[in-house]
C-alpha cells in the first residue's frame, strides 16, 4: 500500500517536472522564435528557402506543357533553384498546373497535406485561378484557391515560361519578406 | 466532290444482300462514309459479319448521341478496315437507336475489344448499360458523382 | 525478322505464389502524383516483380470538352478542342474544322491547305520532341530531357512567327487559315530545319544508339500485330507493330496527297520501335516542311464560310502526332452543333497500355508505358 503511494508521489512528481520542462522548453521556442524572426538569422532562413524551391511533381492538366518548356534548356528554372522531383515529402513548391477536375482536387490537397511545412502554391494558368475556358463544366473546380491557400497567380492559357519565371521571383520576394516561424 | 461512290455501294449491297431485314436502313452519306442502320437484337451477326467477311478488323470509336425530342438514343461504331490498302479510308458507320426509357444495349466486346473503354465512357456519359460488357463501371467521373449522365440534354449549363 | 506473336517468356523468376498460401499478389497505385505517371492513375497487379495485371484509371483531366461544345459556338469552341492535346494543338483543330467544313460543303483554297500542312507538320516535330524529352526524364537521362526541350524551342518560335501562339495557336478556322506566311519565314525555317537534322543525328548518337538506352527498349513491352490492330491502336504505336497505316497516305487530307513522304514502319512492336519511329518521322516532316515552303502556291488564304453547322452528320479524321483523331459531328442548322463526339488517339491507346505491361517487369514499366506517347490529357478531353 504504501510502496504504491511512494511511486503515486514520484509520478506526480515526475509529471510536475515534465510540466515545468515543457512549460520552460515552451518559453525557450518562443525566445528562439522570436530572436529568428528578428534577427539576421531570418534572412539566411529565408535565403536557403527562395533557392531551394523544388516542385511536386504533379500535373493537373495542359500548362504542364508550357512548365515543361520552362525547365527545360532554353528557360531553365533550375537557374532559379527550381528542380522538378519525385518525392513530395522533399518538395516545398506545389505548380497547380492548369484545370482542375473534381476528381483532381481531391487528390491536390491530400498531396499539399502531405507536404513539408512550409510550403507555397502557385496556381498556373487561367483554369487553376477561375475555370479559364472551362468556367462552366461540370466536372472542374473554379480556381485551386476553392481548396488550397495560394501565393502566387499566373494568368495565362497557358501561360508562356516567361510568365513562369516572373511567378517565381514573386514568390522568392514573398519568401524573402516572411517570417520564418509564420506559416504553419 | 465528285467521285465515285462504288465501293461503297458494294459494301452495302453485300450486306444488304446478307441481312435484307435486320438492317432498316443504309445509305452512303458522303464519299467513303458508308452508314447503315441495325436493329438493336441484331447488332452483333452484323458486326460479325463485317469483321470475318468484310475484312472490318478494328473499331474507330463508339459515339451516343441523346436524341431526347425523338425519346431515343443513338449508338453509333465507326469501324474500318487495315487490310487492304484501297479501302483503308472507308469508314463504316452502325448505327442503333434504343428507346430512352430502357437505355440497354448488347455490347459488342466479343467482336472488337477496342470498344472497351468506348463502352464505358457511353455508359457513364448516357447511363445506357452494354449486356455483356465485362466491367460497366466509371471511367471518367469522381467515384461519388450523383448527378445525371453528363452528356444527356436534360443536363443543361448555367451558361447555357 | 520474324515477327513475335506473343512476348518472350521471362527468364524463371522466384515466384511468390506458394502450394498452400495461393496467389499472393501486391496492387500498387501508381500515379497521379508520381514522376513517370503525369495526370493519371496506373493501378497495377504485382507477382514478385512481374506484372500480373494493369488497369489505367483515367479521368483526371476530364473537363466536358463534348458537352461545352454543344453550348457555344463553333468558332468559340476552336481554343477548347486544341487545349487536350496542347503540345499537337493545330493537328487537333485541322480535324475539327474538317468537320465543319465537311457539313458546310465549303473547301479551303489551295493555299491555305498548304499552311494549314506546314503547321500540323510543325506540331508533330514539337509534340514527339516533348515525348522525346519526358522520355529521357522515365529513363534518367537527363541530357535527353534538357536536348529536345531545347531544339523545340526553334519550332516554337517558328509557330509563333506564322501564328503569333507559342503552342496554342487557333490557326486553322472554317474556310481556310488566319494568317499568311510572314516576310523571311521561308529562310528562317530552312535554316532551322537545316540546323535540327544536324542535330538529330547527335541525339542518334547520345540516345537511339546508346547501348544503354537500346538494352532498356529493346524486347521491352512487345505488342504484337494482330492484338494492336484488334484493339484499335494507332498512330506511332500502330506503326511500330508493322502496319504501314497513315491517315496521311491512307485519306490524304489537305495538301498531303501532292507531298512526298514515307512511312516509317517496324516490325518488332517493342518500345525501342516505338521510339525510333517517332525519331524518323520527324525527319520526315522536316523534309515536308521543306517541300511545302517550296511548293507552296501563290492564292487566297481564305474562303468565307457561314458560321452555322447545317443540318447532317460529319465524321471526319486527321492524323495527329499520337495517331487518329477524329470527329463526329451532328448538326441541326444553328449555330452551334447538336453532339461533337471527339475521339482522340490517345483514348484508343490506352487499351494498349495493360497489353504491353502484362507480363513484364516492374522496372520496365516506364520505358514500356511511355513509348505509347499515352497523353492523359488528350484521352479524358
Amino acid at each position: 500500500m504504501s510502496a504504491q503511494k511512494t511511486a503515486q508521489d514520484q509520478d506526480d512528481v515526475l509529471a510536475m517536472l515534465a510540466d515545468s520542462i515543457n512549460v520552460w522548453v515552451g518559453k525557450l521556442s518562443e525566445i528562439v522564435q522570436r530572436i529568428v524572426d528578428v534577427g539576421p538569422i531570418r534572412s539566411v532562413v529565408n535565403w536557403g528557402r527562395i533557392y531551394s524551391l523544388w516542385p511536386v511533381n504533379i500535373t493537373t492538366a495542359c500548362c504542364s506543357a508550357e512548365f515543361g518548356a520552362a525547365s527545360g534548356a532554353r528557360h531553365d528554372l533550375e537557374r532559379f533553384g527550381v528542380l522538378p522531383l519525385g518525392s513530395l515529402r522533399q518538395s516545398d513548391l506545389l505548380v497547380a498546373e492548369g484545370t482542375i477536375t473534381k476528381k483532381m482536387a481531391k487528390r491536390l490537397r491530400m498531396i499539399y497535406d502531405q507536404m513539408a511545412i512550409p510550403r507555397y502554391v502557385i496556381a498556373m494558368g487561367d483554369c487553376a485561378i477561375s475555370g479559364g475556358l472551362f468556367h462552366d463544366s461540370y466536372s472542374i473546380v473554379n480556381g485551386a484557391h476553392e481548396f488550397i491557400p495560394v501565393d502566387v497567380y499566373v494568368p495565362g492559357c497557358p501561360p508562356r515560361p516567361e510568365a513562369l519565371e516572373q511567378a517565381i521571383i514573386m514568390l522568392q520576394e514573398k519568401i524573402r519578406h516572411s517570417k520564418v516561424y509564420e506559416r504553419g | 466532290m465528285i467521285l465515285s461512290q462504288e465501293r461503297e455501294q458494294a459494301l452495302i449491297k453485300k450486306l444488304k444482300d446478307r441481312f435484307p431485314s435486320e438492317i432498316t436502313e443504309a445509305r452512303v452519306v458522303r464519299r467513303s462514309r458508308p452508314e447503315i442502320l441495325v436493329k438493336p437484337e441484331n447488332l452483333v451477326e452484323v458486326a460479325t459479319f463485317l469483321r470475318d467477311e468484310l475484312g472490318m478488323d478494328h473499331a474507330n470509336g463508339v459515339s451516343g448521341v441523346d436524341y431526347n425530342r425523338e425519346a431515343r438514343f443513338e449508338i453509333i461504331y465507326h469501324c474500318s478496315s487495315l487490310q487492304n490498302k484501297e479501302t483503308r479510308d472507308i469508314v463504316m458507320a452502325i448505327k442503333e437507336s434504343i428507346p430512352r426509357n430502357t437505355p440497354k444495349a448488347r455490347s459488342l466486346i466479343s467482336v472488337w475489344p477496342g470498344v472497351d473503354n468506348f463502352e464505358r465512357e457511353t455508359f457513364e456519359m448516357f447511363g445506357i448499360t452494354f449486356d455483356g460488357h465485362p466491367r460497366m463501371e466509371k471511367l471518367f467521373l469522381t467515384d461519388n458523382w450523383d448527378g445525371p449522365p453528363p452528356l444527356r440534354k436534360e443536363v443543361r449549363f448555367p451558361t447555357d | 525478322m520474324t515477327v513475335p506473336e506473343k512476348p518472350a517468356p521471362l527468364a524463371a523468376v522466384e515466384s511468390s505464389r506458394t502450394a498452400d498460401s495461393g496467389p499472393q499478389t501486391l496492387t500498387v497505385s501508381v500515379g497521379p502524383q508520381h514522376s513517370g505517371s503525369g495526370h493519371m492513375r496506373l493501378i497495377i497487379e504485382l507477382d514478385g516483380d512481374i506484372i500480373v495485371n494493369a488497369a489505367p484509371d483515367p479521368g483526371y483531366v476530364h473537363r466536358g470538352i463534348e458537352k461545352i461544345c454543344e453550348v457555344r459556338n463553333i468558332i468559340k469552341s476552336i481554343p477548347v478542342i486544341e487545349r487536350p492535346a496542347i503540345i499537337d494543338s493545330s493537328n487537333l483543330n485541322h480535324a475539327y474544322i474538317r468537320a465543319i467544313e465537311e457539313l458546310q460543303g465549303v473547301e479551303a483554297p489551295v493555299r491555305s491547305q498548304y499552311l494549314r500542312c506546314l503547321l500540323n507538320e510543325m506540331n508533330r516535330i514539337m509534340s514527339h520532341l516533348y515525348w522525346l524529352s519526358i522520355f529521357g526524364v522515365f529513363l534518367g537521362h537527363t541530357t535527353m530531357f534538357m536536348w529536345p526541350l531545347g531544339d523545340r524551342e526553334l519550332f516554337i518560335d517558328l509557330a509563333e512567327k506564322l501564328t503569333g501562339a507559342r503552342i496554342t495557336h487557333s490557326y486553322i478556322v472554317p474556310g481556310g487559315v488566319r494568317r499568311d506566311l510572314p516576310q523571311g519565314f521561308a529562310d528562317e525555317a530552312i535554316k532551322r530545319i537545316a540546323y535540327f537534322e544536324k542535330r538529330l543525328v547527335e541525339y542518334d548518337k547520345i540516345f537511339f544508339n546508346n547501348p544503354i538506352f537500346t538494352s532498356r527498349a529493346k524486347g521491352v513491352g512487345v505488342l504484337p500485330r494482330s492484338e494492336a490492330i484488334a484493339i484499335g491502336a494507332t498512330g506511332p504505336t500502330l506503326r511500330g507493330s508493322g502496319v504501314d497505316a497513315d491517315l496521311r497516305k491512307d485519306e490524304p487530307y489537305a495538301a498531303y496527297s501532292k507531298l512526298d513522304f514515307g512511312i516509317p514502319t517496324r516490325k518488332e512492336g517493342d518500345s525501342f520501335s516505338r521510339a525510333i519511329i517517332r525519331e524518323e518521322e520527324m525527319l520526315e516532316s522536316c523534309k515536308l516542311i521543306k517541300q511545302i515552303l517550296k511548293d507552296i502556291p501563290a492564292g487566297p488564304i481564305r474562303r468565307k464560310a457561314p458560321i452555322v453547322v447545317p443540318r447532317g452528320e460529319a465524321y471526319s479524321r486527321v492524323e495527329s502526332a499520337r495517331g487518329e483523331c477524329s470527329f463526329y459531328m451532328v448538326g441541326e442548322g444553328g449555330d452551334k452543333p447538336y453532339r461533337v463526339r471527339f475521339i482522340t488517339a490517345s483514348f484508343r491507346n490506352m487499351s494498349a497500355i495493360p497489353v504491353l505491361l502484362k507480363g513484364g517487369h516492374m522496372a520496365d514499366m516506364p520505358t514500356a508505358w511511355w513509348s505509347v506517347d499515352y497523353w492523359p490529357v488528350e484521352a479524358d478531353r
